[in-house]
């Protein structure tokens, strides 16, 4: 490695890529396995740091069918090797979001997966039927974001309410349907079977874990929404976790993994674990160029391992 | 950790159209500069050569248990190196404060929106205990650039005044006051005839508790003086990403990292 490049990846400068390890999901090939994790990607912001069409994917913030406030501030907490935060979904709202976000993210040759958000059944069909002839390549349905009061988690941790939402969602699309679990769950296997018997392509997992820090000064909640969701390094074997219970339960749906991955070797252990691709999601808040870095690495990564990678290639899974 | 020699990856970054991610910068210095309160010198040529005031930079425990940045307005910069001034509130600025020269610590910035000082004016810099910081670097900036403009300053002080003299080679006048004596709108009226009769139009650059800059706005929204303040907030990513530091605005939650962390009073509907 020339001195030059060793510095410019001590700084998190990266040059163009060339790819050397594809996947496919659902149906749709990312250059790479590596997308940006719904709620820590804003272009305005990221696409400083690096070029968001370099990334596998990058799947955006919750879109709702109006424009969301969230909730008040504090709105973030630190917590041991990671974070608590209760945004509660804040978007400028879906038609906003088609005429702004959308088409500056494919002018730019990114791969998009628009993360859908609601507050009840209706909130997600308008959504998803604005968004059904757009250029979005996936949508995710986000039915596990526990930081809303309505809709989110509560339609994600009920087998029948998801079974009844995705059936009704899966009419009014044709695009790639990802469903992001929640693990605030006793059991998300069924909730996983929930999703794909109801007409889910691929499943995203996971979603935020419930936590909270409290104020000891003033004995009350740090943040304002009182809990929030846990993300970071410290989530990371426990989501590792929860995909490998769905892969072992669920053979052939497309699994993206989720949950504290900072580097190609945590990424790496997701595909072992049965994932088809992963996202980066905190890491991206301690380090704006930490998906492309990890991006990377995996791809350096999958060199040394030609049968995982061939196989991810040809989109199949265990 | 090797020495960091920023300038040829900056001069990448550019290149690329990007700004640098996190990186090691290596520490100058670091001194007490008075009761629990912090200066740290880093060199960072990337920071000296495009921070503007108000402008902050993201610091990184080493300890991997802290993940989050805490940001630091910058407070002077002198060839290459960068000063910022912090008082300990936590186990990340307690880690920080056990730095020395020689050390290497992790950074992302500048970030933010900066103070918009384009005009030529008396700038008045109102700023309160750890809001200090980022007005010393205005004022090293406005005594910079020779265009006419004035700098007053009036910083209020729990008890010790451990910024007069850092800001006083920049500024055309210095006022202070602590606690005990009052706060800084009582120095604003016992000021206000001085103010009136400088060369210039008063234009106030504020930085401080958001009580004190509320009623900085109340004071200067009452006599038609436009006013700038930077907001501090609990962050997550620093840079735009989380959406975690919002204010309250008449046009709806703006994040105060990347919108701001300079607002003017009207953005903030502070004029009541």
């Amino acid at each position: 490695m020339s001195e030059q490049t060793e510095q410019a990846e001590q700084m998190n400068v990266f040059e163009p890529h060339e790819w050397r390890h594809k996947t496919i999901v659902a149906g749709t090939e990312w250059k790479n396995l590596v997308g940006t994790a719904s709620g820590t990607f804003q272009l305005d912001a990221c696409g400083d740091y690096y070029d968001v069409s370099q990334m596998g994917a990058i799947c955006t913030k919750g879109v709702s069918p109006v424009p969301w406030e969230g909730n008040p501030s504090p709105r973030t907490a630190e917590s041991p090797s990671g974070m608590v935060n209760a945004v509660g979904l804040q978007n400028p709202g879906v038609d906003h979001y088609l005429i702004d976000e959308l088409p500056r993210l494919k002018k730019l040759g990114a791969m998009v997966i628009t993360n859908v958000a609601g507050h009840s059944d209706e909130d997600y069909t308008q959504v998803v039927e604005k968004l059904a002839d757009s250029e979005a390549d996936m949508l995710e349905i986000n039915v596990s974001c526990p930081n809303v009061s309505h809709g989110g988690m509560s339609v994600g941790t009920d087998p029948v309410v998801l079974s009844r939402l995705i059936k009704h969602l899966r009419t009014l699309t044709d695009k790639p349907m990802i469903v992001k679990l929640s693990p605030n769950v006793t059991d998300i296997v069924q909730i996983a079977h929930a999703a794909v018997d109801a007409g889910a392509d691929a499943l995203s997992l996971i979603n935020t874990l419930v936590g909270m820090r409290i104020d000891i000064n003033t004995g009350k909640p740090i943040i304002a929404n009182r809990t929030g969701g846990v993300s970071g390094p410290a989530i990371f074997p426990i989501a590792l976790s929860f995909v490998w219970r769905v892969r072992q339960a669920i053979p052939d749906i497309p699994i993206i993994g989720i949950g504290g991955i900072d580097s190609g070797e945590k990424a790496l252990e997701y595909l072992y674990a049965g994932a088809n691709a992963v996202e980066v999601g905190a890491a991206a808040l301690f380090d704006p160029t930490a998906p492309m870095r990890v991006a990377r690495e995996l791809d350096d990564l999958l060199d040394s391992r030609p049968e995982l990678a061939a196989k991810l290639a040809k989109g199949q899974t265990w | 950790m090797p020495t960091v020699t920023t300038r040829t990856v900056e001069q990448q970054a550019i290149k690329a159209g990007r700004k640098p991610g996190r990186r090691t910068d290596e520490v100058i210095a670091a001194s007490v500069l008075s009761d629990g309160i912090y200066e740290l010198v880093i060199r960072d040529p990337y920071v000296a050569r495009t921070a503007e005031p108000a402008q902050f930079v993201n610091l990184y425990p080493s300890d991997a248990r802290m993940v989050l940045p805490r940001p630091f307005g910058v407070a002077k910069i002198e060839g290459d190196d960068v000063t910022l001034i912090y008082q300990i509130v936590g186990a990340g600025t307690q880690e920080f404060s056990q730095l020395q020269a020689g050390d290497v610590v992790d950074v992302l910035g500048p970030l933010g929106k900066p103070f918009d000082v384009s005009k030529p004016a008396n700038y008045v810099l109102v700023g309160g205990g750890l809001g200090v910081p980022p007005l010393l670097y205005a004022a090293q900036i406005l005594n910079q650039r020779n265009d006419g403009s004035e700098v007053t300053s009036v910083f209020g002080y729990r008890d010790e005044c451990f910024a007069d003299d850092l800001v006083a080679p920049f500024a055309d006048r210095t006022h202070s006051i602590v606690n005990a004596e009052g706060n800084v709108v009582d120095l604003l009226n016992d000021i206000e005839d001085e103010l009136n009769n400088a060369g210039k139009q008063p234009i106030i650059l504020s930085c401080g508790p958001t009580p004190m800059m509320k009623a900085v706005a109340a004071w200067a929204s009452k006599r038609n003086i436009p006013a700038q303040f930077s907001l501090e907030a609990r962050m997550g990513c620093g840079y735009g990403a989380c959406v975690a530091c919002v204010v309250d605005t008449p046009s709806g939650r703006l994040k105060v990292c990347k919108d701001g962390p300079v607002f003017t009073t009207e953005e903030l509907g502070w004029e009541a």
